[in-house]
């Protein structure tokens, strides 16, 4: 079963670790614009992370003039960086915002997985924040996150859009 | 230049002029940034005793060298000007997300002078700055101003500073709010905005910061987050995470260190009603907030509905927020308390200032100095937190007795007069923060000898260094044993470890990291810091260059106040210290002038200053590197021995 890097917005607080630490494993930088996973804050209502989804079937493929991206069997989304020449089909084909244009080379880059150990993951400081689980067991997660919400913790602490 | 993005944005609001300034590397070096770029700017452009709320006062908000860097605590900035509180130097440093954003935005620090016509903004964003009309933003509580103005400059990423309506009423406590948890609350910086009709900052910025090893940095992050506890010294306070800094309040109180009733007393015998892990306990946390790069995320956010509407987007307790409108107060209603805190951050005041001010008034109405006619039907006996929460509101908007209380405790007893003057617990015009130094000499010497007044983050030696030791920095068991270390110890040791503890904070406070993360409060130590400038800059930078740096800025400030008239008679405590603690384990402990004296007698003979007036020596200055400093003081007719 594929598994997928979910980002749980109750828990992440926006300290934008994972985004460098991705650019700091992939490209031995210290750059946000380089890192393949995104924090969009939302203050005060909270912040997520946001990686590729792995779609079954990915716009982003679909949109390539060049057949420069490809699904590989892990679900990873693989980019030829020698057929691929920035046009940004792509970029705008995703929904999710999840694949960039790389600074400097004016290719695309997206999320890879690490090989099956994501780095981003394993640096995340908060607890539950992000986590890397599969298609079957998200759903379940987050019922049970709602259904704690709603019934085990005060209502003081329940968020306070909900 | 590595390390910084080398450019300096001067802005004059008088004419509205706009200019970039470079920032020279031999400055950089010397004065690495933050407090000491701050210092130095200050020193050389203000004019001798001006008026702090006038339009010569500038303010200074300045990154440091490592702000910005990916790595836990490295996200603050500094603000400073002539601080209209005190009238001497004034600093304050914020965490957050603004540093970072202001150096992505092209400039390593801002300096403001003269004062708009209406109300205006600053809107600064990739290497552009703009002076905009802020008409419609005038009299807006804090975060209200943060969201219209990114919905101004229609970008909802940028970071905003901002005074609220305090500040604009020129409220002398007014602190300045960065992002939505984060304040330069102490000495008055909201005022110096207000006072040049500035409401607030806005910045957003892109450019890359260029570090001269980069792939090094890279590791020390991924290093650090490889072992997260690392990042917690041995004077890290318990479940910061979960508690927050108020966990400390237990601490204090089992210690017999909790300031209460004004430091009169010494026990806040409720004090379980309003400890942090009540607060924990009580399901009204709804939100941690963290900085960039961090992972403790020690900043709190409290909900409650009952019998106070608390606003979690205001209310975001801390020990010294929570002691000083607390137990100083002896008011032992959480909700109250949470929101008092709520209202301070609303309107943009400091919250200890506010603490220290309603115990005096407090104090005043015990003693008849303020009637009930003097504060409109207000009952101030002390533990009403129905007063409190009114007396705050007050301060802020300066109605009736608050006019009188916004000045600050200092000013307002001497309008009160009759012995008010005893119950104001202040150092050169600054409120004395949650610390009772009876209990801790070392603090004593701490107040008395700060650079912007009382105290606690510019020298902590005691209790801290019980434990502890840093034999990179020269304290070690042989120089220092442990019975030296002890907080009641008040000798020779003591005052040596608050030297080099001076001047090790002034380096942080240059570079600007967050003290919670550096030795000995966390674990980041001296050493790591140095590989991690080194790595930024190229600079082949030693430890002890580094320490002279801070020696040399904890100097600058030093003549910066000796220039606005500040002597020996000045390094004092509240008298209140010289009586016995009434209670406690420390039960029967003063702090008698005699030992401040000699305390302070050694401490300018170590410092090299003068022993009778306190003043710099000309050897010591020219010894680091200040000569035209020493010059200066000259020209103004201070005896330099």
């Amino acid at each position: 079963m594929h598994r997928l890097i979910v980002c749980n917005p109750e828990k992440c607080l926006g300290c934008n670790i994972c985004e460098f630490v991705c650019s700091a494993v992939k490209e031995e930088c210290l750059d946000s614009s380089h890192s393949r996973i995104h924090v969009v804050n939302f203050e005060p209502i909270g912040s997520v992370a946001l990686p590729c989804v792995f779609c079954k079937k990915p716009a982003c493929v679909t949109a390539c003039p060049r057949k420069a991206l490809y699904q590989n069997e892990k679900a990873v989304i693989q980019v030829d960086e020698k057929k691929c020449n920035g046009c940004g089909w792509c970029i705008r084909a995703c929904e999710f915002g999840a694949i960039t244009m790389h600074p400097l080379k004016k290719t695309v880059m997206v999320c890879d997985l690490c090989d099956g150990e994501p780095e981003c993951v394993e640096a995340c400081p908060f607890e539950g924040a992000l986590t890397w689980v599969t298609r079957k067991e998200v759903a379940p997660k987050f019922r049970r996150g709602i259904i704690i919400n709603f019934f085990q913790e005060p209502i003081g602490k329940s968020k306070r859009s909900g | 230049m590595f390390g910084y993005m080398g450019k300096i944005l001067r802005v004059n609001l008088t004419n509205e002029k706009v200019n970039e300034e470079q920032l020279n590397e031999d400055i950089a070096r010397k004065f690495i940034g933050g407090r000491g770029l701050g210092a130095k700017i200050l020193f050389d452009e203000l004019k001798l005793s001006i008026d702090p709320l006038g339009p010569e006062n500038k303010l200074v908000i300045a990154t440091g060298v490592v702000t910005g860097i990916p790595f836990p605590g490295n996200s603050c900035h500094s603000v400073m000007a002539k601080s209209p509180l005190t009238g001497i130097w004034g600093e304050a440093h914020v965490k957050g997300f603004f540093g970072p954003e202001l150096k992505h935005a092209g400039y390593d620090a801002i300096t403001i002078e003269g004062k708009a016509k209406a109300p205006v903004y600053l809107w600064i964003h990739n290497g552009e700055a703009e002076i905009k009309d802020a008409g419609h933003l005038r009299g807006r509580l804090t975060r209200e101003t943060q969201k219209l103005i990114r919905k101004d400059v229609k970008d909802e990423t940028a970071q905003v500073g901002c005074i609220g309506p305090a500040g604009e009423k020129l409220v002398r406590t007014a602190n300045v709010m960065f992002g939505f948890n984060h304040f330069a609350g102490r000495t008055g910086m909201g005022a110096v905005m207000g006072s040049k009709n500035l409401k607030a900052i806005a910045v957003r910025g892109t450019s890359k910061v260029r570090y001269s090893h980069e792939g090094k940095l890279a590791d020390f992050l991924l290093a650090r987050l490889n072992e997260k506890e690392a990042l917690k010294g041995p004077y890290w306070p318990s479940g910061l995470y979960e508690t927050g800094s108020i966990a400390d309040l237990s601490y204090w109180q089992e210690t017999g260190r909790l300031p209460t009733m004004n430091f009169r007393k010494c026990l806040f015998p409720q004090y379980e009603v309003i400890s942090g892990e009540t607060l924990a306990e009580s399901g009204n946390v709804v939100r941690h907030n963290t900085c960039p790069y961090c992972y403790v995320a020690c900043n709190r956010a409290v909900e409650i509905r009952y019998p106070y509407e608390v606003d979690p987007e205001y209310a975001t307790p801390e020990y010294e927020s929570v002691a000083a409108l607390s137990s100083l107060c002896m008011v032992d209603n959480l909700a109250a308390v949470m929101k008092a805190i709520e209202l301070c951050n609303k309107y943009g005041i400091d919250t200890i200032s506010t603490g220290v001010t309603i115990a005096f008034a407090m104090e005043c109405y015990q003693n008849g100095l303020i009637t009930m006619k003097d504060s409109e039907g207000l009952d101030l006996t002390w533990g009403n937190h129905k007063s409190l929460v009114q007396l705050v509101e007050k301060i802020a908007r300066r109605e009736g007795i608050g006019d009188l209380l916004a000045e600050g405790v200092k000013r307002a007893s001497e309008k009160i007069g009759g012995g008010a003057e005893e119950f104001a617990m202040h150092v050169k015009g600054l409120e004395l923060p949650m610390h009772e130094v009876r209990g801790m000499k070392g603090h004593g010497l701490a107040y008395a000898t700060s650079n912007r007044g009382a105290c606690h983050l510019q020298v902590e030696t005691d209790d801290m260094f019980e434990e502890y030791l840093c034999p990179e920095i020269g304290i070690d068991e042989k120089a220092f044993p442990r019975k030296c270390r002890d907080k009641l110890y008040a000798g020779q040791e003591k005052v040596k470890l608050n030297k080099i503890i001076g001047d090790l904070f002034a380096l942080f406070d240059s570079l600007v990291v967050c003290k919670w993360t550096v030795y000995p409060c966390g674990g980041t130590k001296i050493t790591t810091l140095n590989e991690i400038i080194a790595a930024a800059t190229g600079w082949n930078v030693t430890i002890d260059e580094l320490m002279k740096t801070g020696e040399r800025i904890f100097n600058l400030c030093r003549a910066f106040n000796v220039r606005e008239g500040m002597t020996r008679k000045d390094d004092t405590l509240p008298k209140r210290f010289t009586e016995p603690l009434p209670e406690g384990p420390y039960k029967g402990e003063a702090f008698p002038e005699k030992v401040l004296e000699k305390m302070l007698d050694y401490y300018y003979e170590l410092r090299g200053w003068s022993k009778e007036t306190g003043i710099p020596t000309r050897k010591k200055l020219e010894e680091l590197e200040l000569r035209y400093v020493a010059d200066e003081l000259k020209g103004f007719g201070i005896l330099l021995t």
